[in-house]
């Protein structure tokens, strides 16, 4: 049985159908557009919903004869057959020539001949003395006006007519001013079409009562129109209720790419606790890099198997003093740093050598002699790296850093940045410190922190500058220093488990992409 | 960072300790900045169990050994600072049995050595492989893969002192060395011999090389390449050897030494010391007594200390917590901290490195962490202000962000674009051809998006904001970094005018007054392209993608594309 919920979410149109055509009955797209006044297509529509929904189903196919109107043909109804065209321009001005003809219609030669020649044969026209066309008699012929009839009775079916609609004179005169192939220099193009008959079952009987009792009638109203609105004309009817349950179409939308969206809600973060964002260049020079931070030039961590050189140019033309003479100094002997320095002598050379910046660190250092006092800084920027390219491995990635400035500032202010890092950026619960070592740092410290999703796991490495950084680069407060490891809580929150991922090409996976987490 | 594997009831035993989980050891390593490497206690005997350790410090060097990472744990334990009676030092010189004569032709080419004899207990098979591994890791790690410690063990037996070490000609020598049965010469060593390829280049370009023999000539080393097969070739049982290191950085000569002395006698064995003579001035003098203690006091003030670590630990506590670091403090003022650097350590540069060890010997856990006090304003940079309102726009205009690498391929970036590869800057030592250059637009990355995403449903729409490397020889570096936003749009009917209108959308709310000149780049179609200008100063470039450049990329749908610089943007 069809409850009354199948039946109301009915189109009109299959209602429309349903209530019309009785069991067993055959229809086809004519009849409906005939008897229902469908428009060009909707019937078509209906059949097939109405065939998904078994009541109607197929009874025969039929092959028929079609003539539809080919552009010239169209042109042909809207401006006229040359016939006519000639026969009106002669009646208005009297004789002409052919080419005056020609020229003044925008006819060819070939169109103002064959029109000129039918006209002749049924002697409305002839040629003067003067070599010119001149009406003979005054009526348009009527074997011309046939052809006129049949282009005006195909432009009203919608642009092509069956050959079952024609008389027999008709179907003749069609049969010479028609084409099958290379119709473009006829009116009308022949084609083949497929008829489909349907057949209405039993099933329409149980929708017919259903919609009775509903009281449908098929003319429920659907879209609102501007029209309706205006005219008020919603009022007095009904509105069809749709199909709630059909899954709604795609819609792509412009959106943000959620990686970045995740490194900027860290931004934002780190923003709203005080810190002041900075940034910088790709290429950094062996200074910056890693010798302002009192990485020994002889460090085994600075093998060329660790950072990219650049080819050309190989060297920066110069490195900003007071700072590398004080940076020298501080690796030499420690200069006015309070240090014994590395003991060892430093090499002006190869400090200016080109690299591409291999940690964000090179900006905090960059950052030391135009920071305030007391300031916080931080930047989430691209560091390269020597290194295969892998899972948990990238050429390029990003990196957070920062650095706090203060006369106050200390061991233990240290340790609540940390643990604001990790409440307030990482979401943690727990929070356990280490002991840790980097070469810029004394104390060095090492944050972990237990994640409610990915559990313990190393957030960030962190410490106070040591004096040899701080003071070579005109600071003279302690300097806090930190960096934190967000890439972890990137993947997890994209749903990856794939550094490469991050920076994926795949246009399709980035727009399905979704943070299943945000910073707060 | 250097990773040992250190025999489990060798460990244990030398700290005094035992740990029943390695949840208990992990925890008790973190004074020692040690991590453990692998979690699997197998095989079940503790004889046979190796555990693996990273060490994350690499100023200190003496825990990168069994005996010295268990010595910081004992001590951080037990307080008791051990006493290494056998080292002699500026004011205190010890009767050396044994005497190494160094001669002047080798002080061009390797300088320094410091040595010692260790002796009264048979050497175990465990014992061995860790003398070995720590041989290895302190020339390796420290020593800067063997240029400036080269350690050798050898057997006192063979040994007729006194033992020379002295420059030759490579030609001049031959001894049969290490993993060979035949004598070959010095060059003959660095041509065919597997340490000699590895290590060949630390002496390239000498023409005298270093070599330890002794009294009688026989070789027992061609440092820093490989010891001689039978003086060099220290065996299980053997209850006495001599150790030396050579290099060309005197104090990590004489700490390595050190070391590993102190190791030896941690062990359960006896240190004879050695004598060196120098025909040249060493640093320590011309003759000095090994092991030798050479590191210089550090003196911290308390206020200092404190100022640093946030606290107000008193005197006594701080004196407790270096002594648990194995540092003997010593306060007359009641201020200031004269601190004794122990034998094995030479990692205080600063006086802010004792204040550290004060941390780690009071634990972590007992200083609370302070909210910070300073007021400060949090700002963005102004370009990323700039950006995300470009941005902004972008995605009204339905386009998706994309992100993308800087480093990519020659091929991508430039014969793909059909532009020289000139522009682009380069990495001298690429890993691969994969990632050999910086990019110098987002454009490249953008095709390559639609190289690969010809399934995705069309309109494409994609835009990203990043940073492009310009080459620019008025520069200090000759590279500029600028932020760049590139855009494409890719259909069936995808065109100049479309990304014209949307180029004409963003700057108008941008704010930016703009005009196009048509320009003659390459990467797009002749007559559809252009330079957009701000005043005279050139912005960027839009334009339909040529159908050569989309062929390169294997694209089969139109494409236009815009590339603007935020930077002259955010500026003009």
């Amino acid at each position: 049985m069809i409850d009354q919920s199948a039946a109301r979410i009915l189109h009109p149109l299959e209602v429309r159908i349903i209530l019309a055509f009785d069991e067993g009955e055959i229809i086809d797209s004519q009849r409906v557009k005939q008897v229902l006044g469908f428009r060009e297509g909707q019937e078509q529509q209906a059949f097939s919903w109405l065939l998904a929904k078994g009541v109607l189903e197929e009874a025969e196919r039929r092959t028929e004869v079609f003539y539809e109107l080919t552009p010239l043909g169209q042109e042909w109804h809207e401006k006229g057959i040359p016939a006519r065209r000639i026969f009106s321009l002669l009646k208005d001005r009297g004789p002409m020539s052919l080419p005056e003809i020609a020229q003044t219609l925008g006819f060819d030669q070939k169109t103002v001949g064959s029109a000129f020649g039918s006209l002749s044969k049924e002697a409305v026209c002839a040629i003067d003395e003067a070599r010119r066309a001149r009406l003979a008699k005054n009526e348009f012929p009527a074997s011309l006006s046939e052809i006129e009839s049949l282009l005006a009775l195909a432009a009203s079916s919608g642009g092509s007519v069956s050959e079952k609609a024609l008389s027999d004179s008709q179907r003749a005169l069609m049969g010479q001013i028609a084409k099958k192939r290379g119709a473009q220099d006829s009116p009308f193009r022949i084609t083949d079409r497929v008829r489909v008959l349907y057949r209405v079952t039993p099933i329409a009987k149980e929708y017919r009562k259903a919609i009775s009792t509903l009281g449908m009638t098929g003319e429920e109203l659907g879209a609102i129109t501007p029209e309706m609105l205006e005219k008020g004309t919603w009022k007095k009817g009904h509105f069809r209720p749709y199909n709630v349950q059909i899954p709604p179409a795609r819609v792509i939308p412009g959106r943000r790419n959620a990686y970045v969206e995740f490194l900027e809600g860290v931004k934002d973060k780190l923003v709203s606790l005080g810190f002041v964002e900075f940034d910088g260049n790709l290429v950094e020079t062996e200074f910056w890099n890693s010798d302002a931070l009192f990485m020994p030039q002889f460090h085994s961590a600075r093998d060329i198997h660790d950072v990219y050189y650049i080819e050309e140019p190989t060297h920066a033309k110069f490195i900003e003093e007071p700072y590398l003479s004080n940076v020298a100094a501080a690796h030499e002997n420690g200069g006015n740093t309070g240090s014994r320095g590395w003991q060892y002598q430093f090499d002006r050379d190869f400090t200016r050598r080109l690299i591409l910046r291999s940690q964000g660190t090179v900006l905090s250092a960059r950052q030391l002699p135009k920071a305030e006092v007391p300031g916080k800084y931080f930047g989430i920027v691209r560091c390269f790296r020597y290194d295969r390219v892998d899972a948990t491995h990238l050429s390029d990635f990003y990196q957070t850093e920062g650095i706090v400035l203060g006369r106050n500032v200390n061991l233990k202010t240290l340790l609540g940045f940390l643990e604001m890092f990790a409440v307030e950026v990482a979401g943690a619960k727990e929070v356990k410190y280490v002991p840790g070592y980097f070469p810029f740092t004394e104390p060095s410290i090492e944050v972990h922190i237990k994640h409610p999703v990915l559990g313990w796991f190393e957030l960030g490495g962190s410490g106070i500058f040591r004096p040899e950084v701080s003071s070579s680069l005109g600071v003279e407060v302690p300097v806090l220093a930190w960096g934190i490891g967000i890439d972890r809580m990137a993947l997890m929150a994209l749903g990856l488990n794939d550094l490469r991922d991050l920076f994926c090409s795949d246009l399709e996976s980035v727009r399905m992409r979704r943070s299943q987490y945000k910073i707060q | 960072m250097p990773k040992i594997e250190v025999n489990e009831e060798f460990f244990f035993q030398l700290a005094g300790q035992s740990w029943s989980n390695y949840e208990d050891l992990e925890q008790d390593l973190t004074i020692a900045k040690a991590e453990l490497d692998e979690w699997d206690r197998i095989p079940s005997d503790a004889g046979e169990r190796m555990i693996k350790i990273e060490l994350n410090d690499t100023n200190r060097p003496d825990l990168w050994t069994t005996a010295g990472l268990a010595r910081q744990l004992r001590i951080y334990r037990t307080r008791n600072i051990p006493s290494y009676p056998f080292f002699a030092s500026k004011g205190k010189s010890i009767d050396a049995a044994y005497r190494v004569v160094v001669e002047k032709s080798v002080r061009e080419v390797r300088p320094w050595i410091a040595c010692f004899v260790a002796k009264g207990k048979p050497i175990s098979d465990a014992l061995l492989k860790d003398m070995i591994q720590t041989q290895e890791k302190l020339a390796w790690n420290y020593g800067r893969k063997r240029k400036g410690v080269s350690i050798g063990i050898y057997r006192t037996g063979l040994i007729e002192w006194p033992v020379r070490y002295f420059g030759v000609e490579p030609d001049s020598v031959s001894f049969v060395p290490l993993q060979e049965t035949r004598s070959m010469t010095l060059s003959q060593i660095l041509k065919e011999h597997p340490k000699g390829v590895e290590y060949g280049s630390i002496l390239e370009g000498k023409t005298i090389h270093p070599l330890l023999t002794d009294s009688k000539g026989s070789v027992l080393s061609y440092p820093p390449i490989i010891n001689s097969a039978d003086i060099g070739a220290v065996q299980v049982d053997d209850s006495e050897v001599f150790i030396e290191v050579t290099g060309t950085d005197y104090p990590s000569v004489a700490l390595s030494a050190s070391i590993m002395a102190c190791d030896f006698y941690d062990i359960g064995f006896e240190i004879a010391n050695v004598r060196v003579d120098y025909e040249y001035d060493s640093p320590f003098g011309s003759s000095v007594i090994f092991p030798y203690y050479f590191q210089n006091k550090v003196t911290l003030s308390l206020i200092e200390a404190n100022r640093l670590l946030g606290d107000s630990i008193d005197l006594k506590k701080a004196q407790d917590a270096l002594a648990r670091m194995g540092l003997g403090a010593y306060c007359s003022d009641g201020l200031t901290l004269h601190v004794t650097p122990p034998e094995y350590r030479n990692d205080f540069l600063h006086p802010v490195d004792v204040a550290e060890d004060i941390m780690i010997g009071l634990g972590i856990e007992n200083f609370a962490p302070e909210r910070p006090s300073d007021f400060t304003i949090g700002r963005l940079t102004p370009i990323e202000v700039f950006s995300r309102k470009a941005k902004d726009i972008m995605i009204g205009l339905g386009y998706q962000e994309m992100i993308y690498n800087y480093l990519g391929s020659g091929i991508d970036y430039a014969e793909k674009m059909q532009i020289p590869v000139g522009q682009l800057v380069k990495i001298a030592n690429p890993m691969t051809e994969n990632y050999e250059y910086v990019r110098n637009s987002p454009i490249p990355g953008l095709l390559q998006t639609e190289s690969v995403s010809a399934k995705a449903s069309y309109p494409h729409r994609t835009f990203e904001v990043g940073k492009v490397a310009i080459k620019d020889p008025e520069e200090n570096y000759g590279v500029v970094t600028r932020q760049h936003i590139g855009f494409l749009i890719s259909h069936a009917q995808a065109d100049y005018n479309e990304i014209a209108s949307h180029v004409a959308t963003l700057m108008y709310f941008l704010g930016k007054n703009y005009t196009v000149r048509e320009s003659a780049d390459p990467r797009f179609v002749p007559g559809r392209q252009v330079e957009v200008f701000l005043e005279k100063e050139s912005v960027g470039v839009f334009g339909e993608i040529h159908p050569a450049v989309l062929e390169a990329f294997d694209v089969m749908m139109p494409c236009a594309v815009a590339e603007l610089d935020l930077d002259s943007l955010l500026i003009g």
